[in-house]
Parts: C-alpha cells; sequence; structure tokens
C-alpha cells in the first residue's frame, strides 16, 4: 500500500494532469452505461422514477423472446457484415491505387476527395443521399432512366433498401478506413518487395505474400473500428429509412429507440445492454485473435 | 417616542410602497415552436396586468425531447411549473412520472367556462383524475390545391369517388405547369406507427367511422364491414392506386410536409395550426381550400376531425403550483384564448373575434363544419400505444408487398390484433 502510494507520489504531475480526463470519462463515459444497464432491470412504467421498481431479468426475456428483435439482430449481423467487407475491401482498394505510381498526379485530389466525406455531417450527407435514390425525382433514376436501364427502387423496396444504406455509408466512412490504410502502406518495407521482385517473385504473389502480411495492424485496427460502427448503425436510418420498409432496416439501435418513443424504457434499455454486450464481445474477440496471430 | 416611531413607520411604509413587487416567473415547456412562444408573451402581458411582476417564459422542445425532459423533470423534482401539449401524450407523462396535479378543483373556480362540452372534460380526464385544463381543439381537415384543382378542371373533393378522380389528374396532368411528372394525388406518410395510423384516423373518422382499431369494450373493429370498406381503399392509396410518391412508406412528418410546402402534392391534411403557416407568401400563399375529408361509398357523412385537445397540465412538484395554476386557469380567458387563435389558430372559446383571420383560418376558428372526434383509446386501453405499433407493423407489410386481394389479407390482420390485444390486456 505505501509503495503503491510512494509511486503514486512519485508520478503525482501525471496523475494530476490525466485526473480531469479521467473524471470526465467516468461522468460523461462510464456513467451513463452503467445508469443504462440499472434502467434494464426495472419496470419501465417506474423505470425514471427515483424509486424504480426493479424486476430482474423480465425484460431481457421478453427482449429475447421477441421474434422482432431476433430478426432486427439478425439484420444488424447482416449488415454489419456486408458493411465491414465493402467499406475495408473499397479502402484498402483505393489505398493501394493512391500508394501506386499509377496515380501520382492528381493525387492529393483524389485522397481529399474521399476523405472530405468523413468530415461532412452525417445527417447532412444522409439527406443527400436520401433525395439521389428518391424514386421520383433522385439524381439516380433520372441517370438510369437516360440510359434506358430500370429504375432502381432504392430505399422503397425491402430487397434494395439495406443495399441502399450500405453505399450512403461507405460514401460516408469509407475515407477514414482509407486513410489507416495508406499510413500503413507508407510505413511498410519496401525493401521486401524489391527482393521478392529480383528473386522472380510475381505482382500478384509480391502483394500477396510480402505486402498485404504488413497491413495487418491497419486490418485488425480497421476491422475492429468497422465491426463497432456498423453494429451500432442508427443515423442513417433514422434519415433515410426509419427502419423501413417493412421492417427491412430496422437494425437492433433503431428497434431500441423506437421502443423508448413507445415509453418502454426497460425493454428499449435490456435491448441496448444485449447490443453494447455483443459489440464489446465481437471485437474484444477478433482483436484477441487477430493480435495474436500477428505475435506469432 | 411614540410620534417617533409613528413617523419611522410612515418612512418605512413610503419606502416600501416605492419598490417593485418581488418578481415572480413562471415557466411552461411546450413544443409549440416560435408561434406559440410569440402566444405565450402575449398571454404573459395580459396576465401581468392582473398579477404585477408576474412574467411566463415558454421553452419550445421538438416533441421527441419535450417527451424525456418533462419525465426527467417531474421525476426529479425539477420539474417547470406548467406543461403543454396534446392530452395523450400529458397521459404519458402521468404513466411515466405519476406527478401531474389534478386540475378538477382549478377548473371549478372557472366561471366562464361554458363553451367546454362534456367530451372535452371527458378527454383530459385519465385514471379520474384531470390532467389538463382544456385550451386547444385540434381540428384537421381535408385540403386541395386551389390552382390545381383550376388547372385540372375540377372542385373541391366530396366523395371519396371525386378525389380519385382528383388524384388521377393530379398526377398525370401536370397541375403544377412545369412540363414535368412530379405531381402526385396525396401528401401522406408511413414510417412510424403514428404516421401511418394518424392518416388512417382521418380517413376513417372522416367518414363517420367511430374507432381506428378497438372500441371502448376493447373489440377489434377492423374487420367490421363498414370499417374495412374504408382500410382497403386507404392501403390502395399507398399502392395500387399510385396516388402517392413511392417513397412515402419512409416518410414522416417532416418529409410529408416537404411534399405538401414544395408543391408535390395536391390533397392533403390541414390541420387548424397550419393555416398560419400556409397561408405565408413563401409557403402555399393561402392556395389552398379546406373541407371536410371525402366521403367514402356507403358513409351517411363526412366530416372536418377533431383531433383531440391541447391542454396545460401543472406539476406536483411545480416550483409555484398555486400561482401556475391561476395561470393554467386564466388560459381560457377571451384575451388569452383569442392570443391563442391569433399566434396558434386555434382555441376552445367560440366568442372570439375571427374578422382578421384568412378565410381558412376562419374555417376552423367558427368551427361551422360537421366536427367528428377521435375515440382517444389511449386513455381507455394502457395497453394502446403497443397494439398501435403492431398494426402499424402489420399495414406496413402488406404495403410493401401488397397482396392482390385485401379482403383476407384485412380478416387476417383483424384476428391478429385480437389475439394480441388479448395478450396485453392479460399482462
Amino acid at each position: 500500500m505505501i509503495e503503491t502510494l510512494d509511486v503514486v507520489w512519485r508520478h503525482r504531475i501525471f496523475y494530476l494532469f490525466v485526473l480531469p480526463f479521467a473524471v470526465l470519462t467516468i461522468l460523461f463515459g462510464l456513467w451513463p452505461i452503467l445508469l443504462s444497464i440499472q434502467v434494464s432491470f426495472t419496470a419501465s412504467a417506474t423505470a425514471l422514477r427515483p424509486n424504480p421498481t426493479y424486476v430482474g431479468f423480465a425484460n431481457y426475456l421478453v427482449v429475447l423472446s421477441d421474434p422482432a428483435f431476433l430478426a432486427s439482430l439478425t439484420k444488424t449481423f447482416l449488415y454489419t457484415a456486408l458493411s465491414v467487407v465493402a467499406n475495408l475491401a473499397f479502402a484498402l482498394g483505393v489505398a493501394v491505387l493512391l500508394d501506386s505510381a499509377l496515380l501520382t498526379r492528381g493525387n492529393l485530389f483524389f485522397r481529399l476527395a474521399i476523405f472530405l466525406p468523413v468530415v461532412t455531417p452525417d445527417v447532412a450527407g444522409y439527406v443527400v443521399w436520401r433525395w439521389l435514390f428518391d424514386r421520383s425525382f433522385g439524381a439516380i433514376n433520372a441517370m438510369l432512366e437516360m440510359i434506358g436501364a430500370p429504375a432502381f427502387a432504392g430505399l422503397t423496396s425491402a430487397r434494395t433498401a439495406m443495399a441502399s444504406l450500405l453505399i450512403a455509408e461507405l460514401w460516408h466512412h469509407a475515407g477514414f478506413y482509407m486513410i489507416i490504410f495508406l499510413a500503413n502502406l507508407s510505413m511498410r518495407d519496401k525493401a521486401l518487395e524489391e527482393a521478392a521482385h529480383v528473386d522472380g517473385a510475381t505482382a500478384w504473389q509480391r502483394w500477396r505474400y510480402v505486402i498485404l502480411p504488413q497491413l495487418k495492424p491497419a486490418l485488425i485496427i480497421n476491422t475492429v473500428y468497422a465491426l463497432i460502427q456498423f453494429l451500432k448503425t442508427f443515423t442513417v436510418v433514422v434519415v433515410m429509412t426509419k427502419g423501413g420498409p417493412n421492417e427491412a432496416t430496422n437494425f437492433v439501435s433503431y428497434y431500441a429507440y423506437q421502443l423508448f418513443d413507445q415509453g418502454r424504457y426497460g425493454e428499449a434499455t435490456a435491448m441496448a445492454t444485449i447490443l453494447f454486450a455483443i459489440v464489446i464481445l465481437i471485437s474484444l474477440t477478433f482483436y484477441r485473435i487477430a493480435d495474436r496471430e500477428v505475435a506469432a | 417616542m411614540a410620534i417617533l416611531r409613528t413617523l419611522l413607520g410612515a418612512a418605512a411604509m413610503a419606502v416600501a410602497g416605492t419598490l417593485p413587487l418581488q418578481a415572480q416567473q413562471l415557466t411552461v415547456w411546450h413544443d409549440l415552436g416560435d408561434n406559440g412562444i410569440k402566444w405565450f408573451e402575449a398571454m404573459s402581458a395580459e396576465f401581468a396586468k392582473s398579477k404585477p411582476g408576474v412574467t411566463v417564459k415558454s421553452l419550445s422542445f421538438p416533441t421527441d425531447q419535450w417527451f424525456g425532459r418533462v419525465i426527467g423533470a417531474l421525476n426529479t423534482d425539477t420539474a417547470p411549473d406548467l406543461i403543454y401539449n396534446n392530452y395523450e401524450r400529458v397521459i404519458r407523462i402521468q404513466d411515466q412520472t405519476g406527478k401531474v396535479s389534478d386540475m378538477k378543483d382549478v377548473l371549478a373556480k372557472v366561471t366562464d367556462k361554458g363553451f367546454l362540452g362534456e367530451d372535452d372534460i371527458k378527454v383530459a380526464t385519465y385514471k379520474g383524475k384531470q390532467i389538463i385544463i382544456p385550451i386547444q381543439r385540434v381540428q384537421m381537415g381535408f385540403g386541395v390545391r386551389k390552382s390545381w384543382l383550376d388547372k385540372v378542371g375540377e372542385k373541391f373533393p366530396e366523395t371519396w369517388d371525386d378525389a380519385k378522380r382528383v388524384a388521377n389528374k393530379f398526377r398525370d396532368s401536370d397541375p403544377d405547369g412545369n412540363g414535368k411528372a412530379d405531381t402526385f394525388g396525396f401528401g401522406l406518410q408511413a414510417a412510424k406507427p403514428r404516421d401511418l395510423i394518424h392518416m388512417l384516423d382521418l380517413f376513417l373518422f372522416g367518414s363517420g367511422i367511430r374507432n381506428t382499431l378497438i372500441d371502448p369494450a376493447g373489440t377489434i373493429m377492423v374487420d367490421e364491414p363498414a370499417h374495412a370498406a374504408v382500410l382497403e381503399e386507404f392501403l390502395k392509396t399507398y399502392t395500387s392506386y399510385k396516388f402517392v410518391a413511392p417513397d412515402t412508406i419512409n416518410h414522416s412528418f417532416p418529409e410529408m410536409y416537404q411534399g405538401i410546402e414544395g408543391g408535390r402534392a395536391g390533397m392533403f391534411r390541414v390541420g387548424d395550426w397550419n393555416v398560419k403557416k400556409w397561408d405565408g407568401e413563401k409557403v402555399l400563399g393561402g392556395d389552398f381550400l379546406v373541407g371536410p375529408w371525402p366521403k367514402m361509398p356507403g358513409a351517411a357523412q363526412n366530416y372536418v376531425v377533431i383531433g383531440g385537445m391541447r391542454g396545460v397540465g401543472v406539476p406536483e412538484n411545480a416550483p409555484n403550483k398555486a400561482l401556475a395554476q391561476e395561470f393554467a386557469a386564466f388560459m381560457l380567458s377571451k384575451a388569452a384564448q383569442q392570443a391563442s387563435l391569433e399566434n396558434v389558430g386555434a382555441a376552445v372559446r367560440k366568442d372570439l373575434d375571427v374578422a382578421a383571420l384568412s378565410p381558412r383560418s376562419q374555417y376552423f376558428a367558427k368551427a361551422e363544419a360537421r366536427l367528428i372526434a377521435y375515440d382517444f383509446p389511449e386513455s381507455i386501453h394502457t395497453f394502446y400505444p403497443e397494439l398501435e405499433a403492431a398494426y402499424h407493423k402489420k399495414l406496413m407489410s402488406g404495403i410493401a408487398n401488397p397482396p392482390a386481394d385485401w379482403k383476407p389479407f384485412i380478416t387476417e390482420t383483424a384476428k391478429e390484433m385480437r389475439d394480441l390485444a388479448a395478450k396485453l390486456k392479460a399482462k
């Protein structure tokens, strides 16, 4: 104990500087999460009262036996899987292209063009995408009509709504992943590629066995971040589809939000807590596995 | 010494008399936007005439935020003095907090209240407690773009057949004359449970049907013949008739208003509170007619719909509860009601001066149309929001994948709703 205090005292300046941020993190980061978990164990009608009625795991049982929640969870997983693959593949492709000698001219322009949507307010961006997809006056269908192609149902059909959201989110997020890949590409050891070239490796072999293994740190960071991001997909749904059409984009975050709207606070926070647990579990598992492989 | 004391006392009284009365501020939370803020400012000035030093400060929140803030404030003893909103929203506040005070005694002391009917009081009462003082009737009529009617050579549609004919022309005959096929018959919404069911409410009540989904005894009414006939036409409006923009399936209030105000929809709901804005030059410029909802086949009469009651409630833990109750009662006075009519377009008194209002505002203010009131299921069945959400889900599945024949779909929907209502009732 005395030793610990001694260590703290020796590093007092460090702790002094850290203290405000630690307090803010606990106050605005951890405390709301704990409160939300607490609400998930209370009866909705009393959830926000000073002395709520605790109902144990009743809200969790209701949520887990709700077919609509299970359907929503399945859709969330599907959307996350598709989005993670699409975003990372696109970002990696663009990063490799921008890193190559093929795009020396206008390189900065393309980097900016792809990164700009990341700093664009998401709501504004998605409102524009909603207009682009509009069946009656949207630019996408106007172009399709011009070239004589069949109309794209976009947000109005359960079959195409998820793909439409994926495209809008790809536009918004891919630039961020691209920057991480570009940073990793700039740090790689180019001598290894030259050596492989001298040894007669083809372009594909150099990419697959020399460059790609060196991109593992960026792949891990991007995958974990993308998993967290897309499991929690919310804003794009609120702006573009409101969970529709016919529940096709009713992901867990939005479903929980709808329950809040009906005053079903206990079930809504139970749903949010389940999602929180899934996000933590998937992210940590992936991170552990990938980290072990990198170390090996 | 006595003289000195008297002189000092008189001097003290004189000084006290010159000091202003201690200022007192009432706070009211509502969701009426800028027009609502202007209305409360006008009432504050009027109230101060009889209560010098008292001011009323109003804060307007978007409806979703209003809920969260009011519930949180009432539960943590940081309540405002007054809350103002639709009756069904105050019911939810009462359900979540149990801290909305009973206004029966407050209303009992108001002498000039003959304009409030039995139904008005019934709406304001929840589980034996009068949770609001009714201040504004919410009237919703059927609006049609006048210039578009003129362009396609039609008159204001009285029947559903008229409305269908006009809708076809609005879609196909370029009523705005811009040379593009970019207009639709109706401006409706569907995305959230309240969006679609609210639209259905208007079609049903407008034709004299008394319940949207469930009657006060708990019977599901969806497949009752007259009801089913309106429901089928309503669902076809979103699907096979192609009267609405295809994206309507994802539209909520903001998108519906964009369609109406942006000149894409020719027929729409007009709330009494919409008129002032839509009379404005930069919006519709008054280019619309208002009337009752189209008469559906088999209906005896058509109506303008009274969609509830907006009113004022006082939290049990309001910081200035007695004064807040006084102000709530004052809101029924002629001056306060006149300000309400002029700023928000609605009131409950019938003796107000309407001469300065536009013909469309007068239509509502005079309340001369045939009126029919909602069934207010929220005040009877506490499980109603959950039932309504399930009903919305079912109707949306039909709109997304329209069946060839709607009749079996409606029968199946009614059965599902009966099962769910029984389950929810037993909870």
